[in-house]
């Protein structure tokens, strides 16, 4: 591993070059190329936001910005995954052609990804001084929890590399991959926290028996982890509406869990260690493709 | 720098044959007990000595392992078995502009193909003005690539790579591009890059070009060196063995 990394860390120009690229490529074709690529989670947003306010009503403070605050990670993860599946096999081409070490390809889709998961939650900032602004400036538009935002992006950004290693490695070989992937994150939204929260679940859960083993079950599923998490540090916590005993009730947010979030960190590390050293001993055989 | 630049001992690479065609989870799953992998020996223990400033031929019918020998050299493939040492900085030509993104303009090509060749941006910058003027593109060099024709894409490509300052040149089949102005350009550019003291090994159908620049010629047939010596001496044998069948 030490081997292939310090390969990787001498080829380090050719990967910033081609995160570039694909960054190039994506906002090319129109001057407002960055704008447009955030109008499908804005739009998203807002329709998210009038089904629950007005058809389902309810009265969750700062609504979009809770679904923003999932909802832009949620797509770094979706968009990298979908990436990096087909960054190998799109590229056997080029793989056949010349040398340059293969996990270049999906670690530079991951990476581009990321630079838009942070160019977009700048623009997420502008959107939460917008709401306080013309709410009468009653609700901060962020707390001092923010300071732990480098501290999630980090162990997510890890956990999006090792699956993108291996799913990118195993799409070469089997191209079913990325259909099975495409569903599994359709999927992977309903079952994470975006369109409503946590703490949803966890009365719902309450009175439930095995409530409390479902309910940990459900955070050991790293992104919905992760979500809860970037809801915490990046929106100023407000009351929200959930269904306890049957009845409508407005509650404050729950203490975050900090011991199944470090298993989604040590979860995450694991992963992309896993996810590094298989790709490495597939990457020469994808040139032998059968 | 010792007097060896290229070193190929007893080479073997096999490859898994497939029949079915089809990579998929489902023909993974239903033949997960047969495992009938046929294995396809391409090259059969290779063995052979580039010197420094020698340039190099490769003559054999399709199929006989020319290509995979130089994949193997450009570090593309791992070898089954055997070893092969190279000193000195590598240059393969195994297709001109692999890696070209149509989108991209020629100038953002030049510095994405010089650098999946091996150099850091700072030198790419450095020689781009000398590539666009050997490539002939200064009008064109703003425009993406997709306009290009292909053989403006050809001439880029082999401007890009002849200024990556190579030690040893792995050349395939890739000269025969472009008209007959840039044909010569190559051509005169090899000459001079020989005269350097470059090393070559090229692939060519062409015994007019192998006879013009190559001062050695290796024959391979069936994954085996069948004749290794003067380019005439090879070249009559390779041409009566193609006569006879």
């Amino acid at each position: 591993m030490r081997e292939n990394f310090k390969e990787l860390w001498r080829f380090r120009e050719l990967l910033f070059a081609m995160v570039e690229r694909e960054l190039r490529i994506r906002y090319k074709n129109s001057s407002l190329g960055f704008l447009w690529s955030l109008l499908n989670p804005l739009v998203t947003v807002a329709v998210m936001w009038f089904v629950f306010r007005f058809l389902l009503g309810n009265q969750t403070d700062n609504y979009s910005a809770y679904i923003l605050a999932a909802y832009l990670p949620f797509m770094f993860f979706n968009m990298s995954l979908m990436d990096s599946a087909q960054s190998v096999i799109a590229s056997l081409p080029v793989v056949k052609k010349v040398y340059f070490p293969r996990e270049i390809l999906p670690l530079s889709a991951v990476i581009a990804n990321f630079i838009h998961l942070c160019l977009a939650l700048v623009v997420f900032f502008v959107f939460l001084f917008a709401v306080w602004a013309t709410t009468g400036f009653q609700v901060a538009p962020f707390t001092w929890k923010i300071a732990y935002l480098p501290l999630l992006l980090i162990p997510y950004l890890a956990l999006v590399t090792g699956l993108a290693l291996l799913i990118s490695a195993y799409n070469v070989f089997y191209e079913d991959v990325k259909y099975i992937l495409s569903v599994a994150l359709y999927l992977l939204f309903f079952v994470t926290p975006i369109m409503y929260f946590s703490e949803t679940v966890y009365y719902a859960l309450k009175n439930r028996p095995n409530g409390q083993l479902i309910y940990t079950l459900y955070h050991l599923n790293p992104v919905s982890m992760m979500s809860t998490a970037f809801r915490k540090a990046l929106v100023p916590p407000g009351k929200i509406e959930v269904i306890d005993n049957g009845v409508s009730t407005m509650i404050g947010p729950r203490p975050f869990d900090y011991g199944l979030f470090a298993v989604t960190v040590v979860a995450s590390f694991a992963l992309l260690f896993y996810g590094y050293h298989t790709f490495n001993r597939m990457k020469w055989r994808f040139v032998e493709r059968p | 720098m010792s007097k060896v630049a290229i070193s190929v001992r007893e080479i073997k690479k096999s490859f898994a044959l497939s029949h079915s065609g089809a990579a998929s989870l489902k023909t993974a799953l239903l033949w997960w007990k047969k495992k009938r992998i046929e294995k396809l020996e391409v090259l059969r223990g290779v063995s052979f000595d580039v010197s420094h400033g020698e340039c190099v031929a490769l003559v054999g019918r399709n199929g006989a392992g020319k290509s995979t020998l130089l994949s193997l050299l450009s570090n593309i493939y791992k070898p089954t078995s055997g070893s092969i040492e190279i000193d000195g900085k590598i240059a393969p030509l195994l297709e001109l502009g692999a890696g070209f993104h149509p989108d991209l303009t020629g100038l953002e090509n030049i510095l994405f193909n010089g650098m999946i060749l091996g150099l850091t941006r700072k030198e790419v910058m450095e020689r781009t003005p000398a590539i666009v003027d050997f490539a002939e593109l200064h009008n064109h060099i703003d425009s993406p690539v997709r306009t290009y024709s292909s053989g403006m894409q050809a001439r880029l490509g082999f401007a890009i790579a002849v200024h990556v300052d190579a030690d040893i040149l792995i050349v395939d089949e890739v000269l025969a591009v472009g008209d007959y102005a840039f044909e010569k350009k190559c051509y005169d550019y090899i000459a001079d890059f020989r005269a350097k003291g470059g090393t070559i090994l090229f692939v060519s159908h062409n015994p007019d070009s192998v006879r013009k620049v190559a001062d050695r010629c290796i024959w391979l047939a069936a994954g085996e060196v069948k004749m290794d010596g003067l380019v005439e001496d090879v070249l009559t044998a390779y041409q009566a063995a193609g006569d006879e069948r």
